[in-house]
């Protein structure tokens, strides 16, 4: 059973095709700058076949229906017919407070999901677009939504709810939801796959950890809380957001600089986190190596960085009660091994014992970086959002 | 052999000009390197043509300072500069519209520069090179539109559009077609203004739009009050910035337009309907005459440095002594 995968971005589309009779990839790409200049699909088949066309792509159903073109050409196609796709999964950023969990999409689903664009209009719209595409292109085929937000619907109102007047949760839905909600899943799941901790009977903490971030906590396989809020700018320090910030600073800024909604956005969600505070980069590695020459701003974002995350480690292993494992996921979790030493550095009265030899160097691979007497377990696992998103929609299909 | 992306097109049906956008903008003064930086902003390609090789550098520079301002107001980031930049392009050839399937022209039409072609000039040259669906479109605020599309073979293509300065962060744009505009022109309009993230104000045929005909008098008014001494210059902007809730007041507005901008406005709605209300005051033709035109001289109702007001009036109030 083959299902394609698809990541619609503003102007990207990411895609991924998977035999599910083994979770296999037999094909995965990227159409790039969608609707703009220098457009382009790039497709990488499982056996080494790649290749990039350029072109123009000038709309997302345009990139889909060349992205589909490719997968059955002669030349550079995974399989032969359509048909053979038996179903679609798409990555919807925002579910809201509707979908708690993965959806079969039909008519009164997309009606459902355009009333909760609201809540994410730079990212649900093109999302949606990804929807309307496969059913001009492929109608009939079945189609599944796995939204970010879902898998922390299991947050308590405690947890979720800000401390505004309840009316403005009431009329617009203002409140946590929190996103990267796959990821954590997958990598929650995986452990209880490959370590003696029964997801069921547990309490985690994954850290996402990519140019955007965010922790969660889950309990008993389930998010009880997670860093970001009902947009992802709060929580941890990210590469160009801020996270976690005072309100009465930001308006205070919003007086001074005298700036709107606008500037304001573009504030902080693109000059602040480490590139406003090293004025480096937004890259991770180059701030280390600008750290390491001695620059000073890059040291201290480092540092900010992963100060902000034992905070959130801490705070979690109160509201559950302790904690059984740490999981690093993501781009900068995977792989930068000086910053998964320093978030854990300390946190040996949680009952962690870390095992310094094999964080070492260690990059983007699947290990228990614990000592075996340690009654935390600190593991790496490489998140895989895409195979989430592929589980689910086979799932929703077989109990359809 | 390089392959190509239209081979693996599912159908024949992806032909390659569906639903893109290309702009042109003759006159690249302020306003048109404000207009640039809108458009191009939103992902969409845009061609600039300007009277001599001079102006299009300096109309590049202009374009870069203004990004660099907005850039340092956290507006936006390098990484935005550069993609704005990369989709822009300058000359002074009209044929470089060709491809363009919306032309905008903002013009400026100041007797003191030589070789400036009029408005009616500029449209038909555009005429000739563009397509023949292609939208014509004048940002000009107080002419008659139909004037300008009276000069067209396909006058169902003419239409005015008034972009409020700063047309980046003002919302809305006023629409006002011509008897003559067709409904494909329009469509083809709204799509535009919604893909460069605006709302559209409809307005039927009036030379100001709404904006223009309402601000005009109480501009006016208020040189009145000052004139017979009834306040202060920053008085009266405080009482209609606080006692109405206006983001600026009348005078501050004034030095932000431009008094210059503004006295044309002023002359084009007397013209237009004789009405008293819109004649220019005294007070601002005399400034404009010594050369007070407001922010971009730095002297206006108030003093400015760098774009920032002072704490200090202008220099009208020497004027007698």
């Amino acid at each position: 059973m083959k299902v394609l995968v698809i990541n619609c971005g503003s102007s990207s589309i990411k895609y991924q095709l998977f035999d599910m009779k083994d979770e296999s990839v037999l094909a995965s790409g990227l159409v790039d700058k969608v609707g703009l200049n220098g457009s382009y699909i790039k497709n990488k088949r499982n056996d080494g076949d790649t290749i990039k066309l350029e072109g123009n792509i000038f709309d997302h159903q345009q990139g889909i229906e060349y992205v589909l073109g490719v997968l059955t050409s002669e030349k550079h196609g995974s399989i032969k017919e359509l048909s053979e796709i038996e179903a679609v999964g798409h990555r919807v950023v925002h579910g809201g407070e509707v979908f708690n969990g993965s959806v079969s999409i039909n008519n009164d689903v997309i009606s459902t999901m355009e009333d909760v664009v609201e809540l994410a209009p730079l990212h649900n719209p093109p999302n949606l677009k990804g929807i309307y595409a496969v059913n001009e292109l492929m109608p009939g085929t079945p189609q599944c939504g796995v939204f970010d937000t879902a898998f922390h619907q299991t947050m308590e109102p405690k947890s979720y709810m800000y401390a505004i007047p309840y009316a403005l949760y009431k009329k617009h839905g203002i409140r946590r939801y929190g996103f990267h909600g796959s990821s954590h899943k997958f990598v929650s799941q995986r452990l209880s796959e490959i370590s003696n901790i029964d997801i069921n009977n547990s309490k985690v903490i994954t850290c996402h950890l990519g140019n955007g971030a965010s922790i969660a906590a889950i309990k008993n396989g389930k998010s009880v809380d997670t860093s970001m809020g009902m947009t992802p700018v709060e929580g941890l320090m990210m590469g160009t957001r801020t996270g976690d910030l005072d309100v009465g600073a930001l308006t205070f800024i919003m007086n001074k600089e005298d700036i709107g909604l606008n500037a304001t956005n573009t504030l902080v969600n693109k000059h602040s986190g480490v590139i406003g505070v090293s004025g480096v980069s937004s890259d991770m590695r180059e701030v280390e190596a600008a750290a390491e020459e001695g620059n000073e701003r890059a040291i201290l974002a480092l540092r900010m960085y992963e100060y902000r995350i034992k905070k959130y480690i801490g705070a979690y292993a109160a509201i559950m009660g302790g904690v059984d494992a740490i999981i690093f996921t993501g781009g900068i979790g995977e792989n930068a091994d000086e910053t998964r030493k320093n978030v854990v550095d300390g946190l040996e009265f949680l009952g962690v014992d870390f095992n310094h030899e094999a964080n070492k160097g260690l990059r983007g691979k699947e290990i228990n970086l614990s000592n075996k007497e340690s009654r935390v377990q600190v593991w790496v696992i490489p998140t895989n959002e895409e195979l989430v998103i592929a589980r689910d929609t086979i799932e929703i299909l077989n109990n359809k | 052999m390089k392959e190509k992306l239209e081979d693996y097109a599912l159908s024949k049906s992806l032909k390659s000009d569906s639903g893109t956008i290309k702009v042109g903008i003759i006159g690249c003064g302020t306003m048109g390197q404000e207009l640039t930086i809108l458009v191009s902003k939103s992902g969409i390609d845009v061609v600039f043509i300007e009277i001599s090789e001079d102006k299009v550098k300096s109309s590049f520079n202009g374009i870069s300072n203004q990004i660099d301002d907005i850039i340092s107001h956290w507006g936006m980031t390098e990484g935005d500069k550069r993609a704005i930049l990369s989709r822009v392009e300058g000359s002074t050839d009209y044929k470089k519209l060709a491809d363009c399937n919306i032309v905008i022209e903002a013009i400026n039409t100041k007797k003191w520069i030589p070789n400036q072609p009029t408005r009616k000039e500029v449209f038909r040259k555009a005429e000739k090179v563009i397509a023949g669906n292609a939208l014509l479109i004048s940002n000009a605020s107080t002419i008659v539109i139909s004037d300008l599309a009276s000069e067209l073979e396909k006058p169902c293509r003419a239409i005015g559009v008034h972009f409020i300065a700063p047309a980046l962060t003002t919302r809305v744009i006023e629409v006002n077609k011509c008897h003559n505009t067709n409904k494909e022109s329009t469509e083809a309009l709204y799509r535009f203004i919604r893909a460069i993230g605006k709302e559209t104000i409809n307005i039927n045929g009036s030379p100001g739009n709404i904006s223009t005909r309402l601000i005009v008098p109480m501009i006016n008014e208020a040189c009145e009050l000052l004139m017979e001494g009834v306040s202060t210059v920053a008085q009266i902007d405080k009482t209609m910035q606080m006692g109405y809730g206006m983001q600026r007041g009348p005078f501050t507005m004034a030095d932000r337009i431009g008094l210059d901008k503004l006295t044309k406005w002023m002359e084009g709605l007397y013209n237009e309907y004789g009405d008293p209300k819109y004649k220019t005051s005294p007070i601002i033709k005399r400034m404009v005459r010594t050369g007070m035109f407001g922010v971009k001289s730095e002297n206006g109702f108030y003093c400015y440095k760098n774009g920032k007001k002072e704490e200090k009036n202008g220099s009208i109030f020497n004027l007698g002594n």
